[in-house]
């Protein structure tokens, strides 16, 4: 059997990252070479909304490569409960089928409450009629899976501009 | 020498996936997430992945069984489906969900099976190849005693 890692952190501190932070281990070096490269000055931190395992270890890897600190959650109550108790975050990428609410729902909760930060949704996508409705939400880009570098790194330049 | 051979079979083999069309440029992307810190992840992954769907391919099969199971059930777990595959580039599966889904569109059960059927062959088809690749490489990767 092999160890699945998830990232349960809870610490998000914002804020400039030190050189010695921005890469936690000399395995990152070696991602910067093969992933596009960037450098991130500051320390952004993502939520990730996801009831399917495989994609939520995917994405948090992949925003964890560029040193985005993640915090996942796997249905759309628990998402809506952490950012009702004022936990704030640069990023938050939600997918649309989720356990107890829906994708939709928690976009539409998120905007009621305040939160304002940059979101994405990506999702597995079932026709046009989805996008819209994830648009029509206040989301920010919508994304057919899977979360691609194309798509991603503009969007972390952009939050490290911020 | 004995080294260098078994590197070119794991090459080979993983040439052979995107000649096949079996795995596209996504499975690229996962394995540029692995170092020397996560040298399995991309094997970690997929174990997730087989596990995970061949749980929902039972469920929408038991599902299907039954009466009272509706289409929006059933297009629910296809969506989560069709998620995981094109998140690890399982190319061949990913089309077999599509066509499932325009059958399901359709309001067609019993197309619907036949393409759930399908699924499974492809999603066996792609453990068939990469349990051996994941194999070797494991294998290779442990360190040759002098």
């Amino acid at each position: 059997m092999f160890n699945l890692r998830k990232s349960m952190a809870l610490t998000l501190p914002l804020g400039e990252a030190s050189d010695q932070d921005k890469w936690d281990n000399g395995g990152l070096e070696r991602k910067r070479q093969l992933l596009i490269e960037i450098v991130l000055r500051s320390r952004l931190t993502a939520l990730m909304v996801d009831g399917d395992t495989t994609c939520w270890v995917l994405k948090q890897e992949l925003l964890r490569s560029y040193g985005v600190q993640t915090l996942g959650v796997d249905n759309g109550r628990d998402a809506i409960d952490l950012i009702a108790s004022d936990a704030a975050f640069n990023l938050i990428i939600i997918e649309k089928i989720l356990p107890v609410l829906n994708g939709l729902e928690v976009t539409r909760q998120i905007c009621e409450i305040g939160m304002r930060c940059k979101m994405l949704a990506v999702t597995a996508y079932s026709g046009e009629s989805e996008r819209q409705a994830f648009l029509a939400t206040s989301v920010d880009v919508f994304i057919e899976k899977p979360l691609d570098l194309e798509h991603l790194v503009p969007i972390l330049r952009e939050l490290d501009r911020q | 020498m004995e080294s260098k051979h078994v590197n070119q079979q794991i090459a080979a083999m993983r040439q052979s996936f995107f000649d096949e069309e079996v795995l596209d440029e996504f499975f690229s992307q996962l394995e540029q997430l692995e170092d020397q810190n996560n040298p399995n992840f991309v094997e970690e992954v997929f174990t997730m992945y087989f596990r995970d769907s061949t749980t929902l391919l039972e469920t929408v099969e038991q599902a299907m069984k039954t009466i009272s199971i509706t289409l929006a059930k059933m297009d629910k777990i296809l969506h989560q489906l069709k998620g995981s595959s094109a998140s690890v580039g399982a190319n061949k599966v990913l089309n077999e969900i599509n066509k499932t889904r325009q059958v399901l569109e359709k309001g067609n059960l019993e197309g619907t099976k036949a393409g759930i059927w399908e699924m499974r062959k492809k999603y066996g088809s792609l453990k068939a190849k990469l349990e051996p690749y994941f194999q070797l490489k494991q294998a290779n990767s442990v360190p040759q005693e002098k």
